[in-house]
């Protein structure tokens, strides 16, 4: 499950999400072979990085069923990965958040890996 | 049988931090669902008023519990928070399509015997 953003960091600037709902599903079609994206959500984030500001905004949740093999193939993980810091980086995000199973993963990181 | 994933490797693969267990409500996505279907199938007139679907044309009267018509009240307030107008008894139509395309003939014959005695 992904978290598609309606905001920036700021909690204010709006950014283009049908556009980033668009791009998660062709990343999560050609890669897993399907997803399901859920009308917006009302959606609160805390950034404890800025004294526990609360970070309002209406996420749009991306849902796709997958297996075992699929999420821990490292090609699919590398994917995922570079598509949620590229989301991050462009979109200004505190945070991308993702559930797999039922564990949060939080990418805050969005320097690219070298080669 | 809980999936056994290796978490550590999908995090670094991820380049991401675990965070923790974290569970959904019961019935999380089939609620998620719901809100769908009302959203891609109920669209405001263009005069205004009540979303419609047109294909459900069809209408009798039918019996409801109190608990299930409070029931039905809840779900079109929660359709109503996401931004979706919709009637309550226009979510027990959709619900009763959904259950009637999934119903088998011995299930059917089971409750209407308990509800009959």
């Amino acid at each position: 499950m992904l978290f598609i953003p309606s905001v920036e960091r700021d909690g204010r600037t709006a950014i283009d999400q049908s556009h980033w709902v668009r791009a998660a599903l062709e990343l999560f079609g050609e890669t897993f072979g399907g997803a399901t994206a859920y009308p917006k959500a009302q959606g609160v984030w805390r950034d404890d990085e800025r004294e526990g500001v609360l970070v309002f905004d209406e996420p749009v949740v991306v849902h796709c069923y997958l297996t075992p093999e699929a999420i821990e193939n490292e090609g699919n993980l590398q994917q995922l990965a570079s598509f949620c810091r590229r989301m991050g980086r462009e979109a200004n995000q505190g945070e991308i958040g993702l559930v797999i199973a039922d564990e949060y993963f939080a990418i805050r990181d969005y320097t690219e890996p070298t080669p | 049988m809980k999936l056994k994933l290796n978490l550590d490797k999908i995090a670094k693969g991820l380049g991401a931090e675990r965070r923790g267990e974290v569970h959904a409500g019961s019935g999380h996505f089939g609620a998620m669902q719901l809100v769908a279907e009302v959203q891609a199938r109920f669209r405001t007139p263009a005069g205004g008023g009540r979303s419609t679907d047109p294909s459900l044309s069809e209408k009798r009267l039918v019996s409801l519990a109190p608990r299930t018509l409070q029931r039905l009240e809840h779900l079109a307030g929660v359709m109503s928070e996401q931004g979706v107008t919709v009637g309550p008894l226009q979510i027990a139509a959709l619900l009763l399509e959904r259950a009637v395309s999934d119903a088998d003939e011995a299930t059917v014959g089971n409750l209407t015997r308990q509800r009959t005695g």
